[in-house]
């Protein structure tokens, strides 16, 4: 009795407890095996440490796996096994009776009145959802021996996956279920596995398979119409796609070049991840369409693959204009979300000029203005004809003036944090940024970076997009986060260059660890900030959350803004200039 | 300007040949009323304003009432002036044969020199002056041909021009409305194809980045490509080196060769209008185009519209009498690049051929492959075993992200 009573009161606490964490949004591991929340649960095979589990939360479990239209209406329980094989129909069986036994302990009056019990149970066998690499169904199904066939890819690979959906005051019940799962799995002489730590994030969107898709014309092609086919829309698309990736149509080359059978060109995959990030993928995408191919002496470039090159060497021209052209569109739409502190007033200066092509009518009633005597003449000598008036006069309502148009120029200094941590991806997305500012704006562009223990200037405040896209090639993450440095290297190109309105853009995924003046990097860095007001310069820092404390800091000393987003991605960092932007010129009008 | 190489002589080659056709379609298109607008994207240099230009030459005559500046047609007048006539009184004005109106907009135009403004000439007329309007350029290109050169550029800097663009690409026909302070509104509906010419990699960038709207409005845009054959680059040379050129103005601007090239193309073009009045697009093309709109999520009914228009004026110049599925297919690339991203084109395009390897099978294939990795690392993703539930503490029960992570991380 004791023991049963022992259960409930496990069973009551559980209840409370993820009560109380879903309603923070949050998940939980119960047990060593098992994670219970009301998301979506994903392995992390990014991050190469065993037994984690990610909790990503932008994923509803409804919405995720059942197709539901309101969120946190299901709870996700998943208990992780080692390998083996457990049929989902005994998981039925075993929640089946651990409910029935829960109720009865719970109100042992239920005892006598068996179909009253009877009835609860089938309620929520209807509401439970099983899934094992055997098979799936609802528990009722189970219950009866209807299995449906588990598909390859689905949850339940490697746990035993179990959707209900219950109520905040039926949470209790996570806990009986969660016992009954594990001695089925016990049972089935496969070891519980252990969940070394659950982390909660968001997920990362899919890298897209483009092989599916894109048709090659080099490729042999099946159909009635296949000769119909506009090949070169495909070839376009596909290098298009590549571009977005690397960068430009000389790192696609570069990249294919590490494919070559020239062994001293050839580079390793580290050497590439470094440069690019996740190449893998594309490496994959690629040997599909039938560009690169495994060999013994590695992955190398097929016939196709070498075409495809050519093709790219004698269109170089036209590519490159349309690479541009889509990175003009970035981002594409996509939401991003940041956090933003700290608040600065000041005043820009802007550029003011007249426009020829249109003249405006008696603007506010102010008499000073550009005034376009033909158009005011004319409209004169019109309103003279309609007044009834004798010859030509010239009222105060004929005057036209020129219209005036004005701009506010920013020129962007970006200050990227060039340490270790930033490769791939990260470097990817900040030098995706230079050059989006530079193809959107009228405005110059400057990169400088920092690492090891010192900084340098890659761009000087430019135009040019080959002087971006040269300096940006030669940054290479590695190292250690001489932020001080860099950012008085950056005050001090901007003193120096002629510039207008300098918006200065901190780039970092660290803290400073390698000091300037002092032994303490963390305060030189602040001392470096203080600066960058002193210069009347503009200041935001991205960084990522878990730093925002020092990065606060930072900001303030340099009067600038904060913002932090969970990722470095290319969509967060040109959303937030954009942003900032804007309101820099809003500012100025208010 | 007078020397300028005529349409029938200029280079051919595959990056520009599209936009040749789609000149001549157009063409086709507006002598019989029913405008086709075109956008020539490209690089500098690749010919698209000399094309366009050079079309000036082969344009057939139409016939207006008498002195109409509105190019009224006879059979059906819609400007003020002859809208309200009898039969009696139109068939005493008279009509007159004019080529098709050519006329281009400028980066200096002003609202006024576009729709209309005040006619200063009768303004000033120093005997009887009169406030009157004078219809601008887009009126008076009424049942013609309207170029606008850089077109980027004028969306960015004349927003007011681009409102009145907006209006008159709206609809086929379009309209147009004069206004002047003080003077009654003119309104006119007007049928005019609008040509336009861009460099999407000078500044301000692309049309459709500037004004979406305006960039959709196009029927068709044709990305000019680079020639890259030698022969035909050094034919180009040799007609544009000054000596070639003065030989050939000393020959009397135009030679009677190229005077009757120019003409022959003149008489196809007004054959095909002809025909283009009689074709119409088989069922089950026009059903395939409406297919693609639903599938793929189309947003514009311009451009499904452009396809069908674009389908029968190809299969026409093309010199056939019945509309092909490769005149729909080549028309999706022209159609539908400046509305659709990369991806969404390519997949459409791809469409076309349902019989070919499908999607899902090359996409089990990969999965498979992920599979296979997977269960590589699964043999050990979960290298310790666990302890049941049944065996802990109620405060061991359950444990957070915060009191799993080591406390010095």
């Amino acid at each position: 009795m004791s023991n049963e009573r022992i259960n409930i009161d496990k069973a009551a606490a559980v209840g409370n407890y993820l009560g109380l964490y879903f309603g923070q949004n949050q998940g939980v591991r119960l047990g060593e095996s098992t994670v219970v929340s009301r998301k979506a649960h994903a392995r992390m095979p990014e991050r190469r440490i065993k037994g984690q589990i990610k909790i990503l939360l932008n994923r509803d479990a409804g919405k995720t796996y059942l197709d539901f239209v309101d969120t946190d209406q299901v709870v996700h329980i998943d208990t992780y096994h080692r390998p083996g094989e457990i049929d989902p129909r005994d998981v039925a069986r075993a929640i089946f009776t651990a409910l029935d036994k829960h109720f009865l302990e719970k109100d042992p009056q239920l005892q006598y009145a068996e179909d009253e019990r009877f009835k609860m149970v089938i309620e929520y066998t209807n509401k439970i959802f099983v899934t094992t690499s055997l098979g799936k169904g609802t528990v009722y199904e189970l219950f009866q021996g209807n299995l449906r066939p588990y598909l390859e890819g689905e949850e339940g690979k490697d746990h035993v996956h179990v959707l209900a959906r219950l109520n905040r005051d039926e949470y209790a019940l996570v806990y009986v279920l969660v016992e009954a799962i594990e001695e089925v799995v016990l049972l089935s002489e496969v070891e519980l596995g252990k969940v070394k730590n659950i982390i909660h994030g968001k997920q990362k969107q899919q890298e897209e398979s483009f092989a599916g898709y894109l048709k090659l014309p080099w490729k042999k092609l099946r159909g009635q119409h296949a000769t119909a086919l506009p090949e070169k829309e495909n070839v376009n698309q596909l290098i298009l796609k590549l571009a977005e990736k690397f960068g430009g149509v000389e790192e696609i080359q570069d990249f294919m070049e590490s494919y070559s059978t020239n062994i001293f060109k050839r580079k390793g995959i580290d050497q590439q991840k470094k440069k690019w990030g996740d190449v893998e993928h594309y490496v994959e995408e690629l040997k599909e369409l039938g560009v690169l191919k495994e060999t013994p002496m590695g992955t190398v470039l097929t016939k196709q693959g070498l075409k495809l090159t050519d093709f790219i060497i004698n269109h170089k021209c036209e590519l490159e204009t349309e690479i541009r052209r889509n990175m003009r569109k970035a981002p594409a739409g996509g939401t991003s979300r940041f956090k933003k502190m700290g608040k600065v007033e000041n005043r820009s200066s802007q550029v003011e000029f007249t426009n020829r092509n249109k003249t405006i009518n008696n603007r506010d009633g102010t008499w000073s203005g550009d005034l376009a005597v033909p158009e005011t003449i004319i409209q004169a000598k019109k309103n003279s004809i309609l007044r009834g008036d004798p010859g030509l006069t010239i009222k105060r309502s004929d005057l036209h003036y020129y219209e005036k148009k004005s701009y506010i120029p920013i020129d962007v200094c970006l200050v990227i944090d060039a340490s270790g941590s930033m490769a791939g991806d990260k470097r990817q997305a900040a030098c995706y940024l230079a050059e989006h500012l530079l193809l959107t704006g009228k405005e110059k562009v400057a990169v400088v970076t920092f690492q090891e223990r010192s900084s340098r200037v890659v761009v000087p405040f430019t135009r040019n997009q080959q002087v971006l896209r040269k300096g940006l090639a030669t940054i290479s993450p590695a190292g250690l986060t001489p932020m001080a440095d860099g950012i008085v290297t950056a005050v001090n190109l901007i003193q120096e260059s002629r510039v207008r309105n300098p918006l200065m853009v901190l780039i970092t995924d660290g803290v400073p660890n390698t000091p300037l003046w002092t032994l303490d990097a963390k305060v030189d860095a602040l001392e470096a900030a203080a600066q960058i007001p002193e210069a009347n310069i503009r200041f935001i820092c991205i960084g990522v959350e878990s730093n925002h404390l020092y990065l606060e800091k930072l900001a303030e000393r340099a009067e600038g803004i904060l913002y932090t987003v969970d990722d470095l991605n290319r969509d967060n960092l040109i959303n937030i200039v954009r942003a900032e932007k804007k309101s820099m010129l809003k500012n100025n009008r208010a | 300007m007078m020397c300028m190489i005529p349409f029938s002589k200029l280079e051919r080659y595959e990056g520009n040949e599209a936009l040749f056709e789609l000149v001549m379609m157009s063409i086709v298109s507006s002598y019989v009323g029913e405008p086709l607008h075109v956008h020539a994207e490209g690089l500098r240099g690749t010919g698209k304003t000399t094309i366009m230009r050079a079309a000036r030459g082969i344009l057939p005559d139409i016939t207006r009432i008498k002195g109409c500046v509105y190019n009224c047609d006879p059979n059906a007048p819609h400007c003020p002036h002859h809208k309200d006539l009898s039969k009696e009184e139109l068939e005493q004005i008279g009509v007159e044969d004019i080529p098709m109106p050519f006329l281009e907009i400028s980066h200096s135009a002003k609202v006024g020199t576009v729709a209309g403004s005040i006619d200063i000439g009768k303004l000033t007329d120093t005997s009887k002056p009169e406030a009157k309007l004078l219809p601008g350029l887009i009126p008076q290109a009424h049942r013609g041909i309207l170029f606008v050169d850089e077109i980027n550029r004028l969306a960015d800097t004349s927003p007011e021009i681009t409102d009145i663009l907006l209006d008159v690409m709206g609809n086929k026909p379009g309209h147009i409305q004069i206004e002047e302070a003080g003077l009654p509104v003119v309104e006119v509906k007007v049928s005019v194809s609008v040509w336009a010419a861009s460099n999407p990699d000078e500044d301000p960038g692309p049309l459709e980045e500037i004004r979406r709207q305006l960039s959709d409005r196009f029927d068709m845009v044709c990305y000019m490509g680079r020639p890259d054959s030698v022969d035909i680059l050094a034919q180009m040379l040799r007609e544009n080196s000054h000596s070639y050129k003065i030989r050939q103005s000393k020959l009397n601007q135009l030679s009677a060769s190229d005077e009757a090239a120019n003409n022959a193309i003149r008489e196809n073009i007004v054959k095909w209008a002809g025909q283009y009045e009689k074709t119409d697009l088989p069922d089950f093309l026009r059903n395939y185009i409406a297919r693609l709109y639903i599938k793929h999520n189309l947003e514009s009914i311009r451009a499904i519209e452009a396809m069908q228009q674009g389908a029968v004026l190809h299969s026409i110049i093309r010199g056939r009498d019945k509309v092909l599925i490769n005149d729909v297919t080549d028309m999706i690339p022209l159609v539908l690049k400046h509305r659709v991203d990369g991806d969404s084109l390519v997949r459409m395009i791809n469409d076309t051929d349902s019989r070919t390897v499908k999607d899902g099978i090359l996409n089990f294939k990969s999965r498979k492959n992920k599979g296979k990795k997977d269960s590589e690392d699964e043999v050990d993703y979960f290298p310790n075993s666990a302890r049941p539930v049944k065996e802990m503490n109620r405060s061991e029960l359950i444990n957070t992200e915060k009191t799993l992570t080591p406390k010095d991380m």
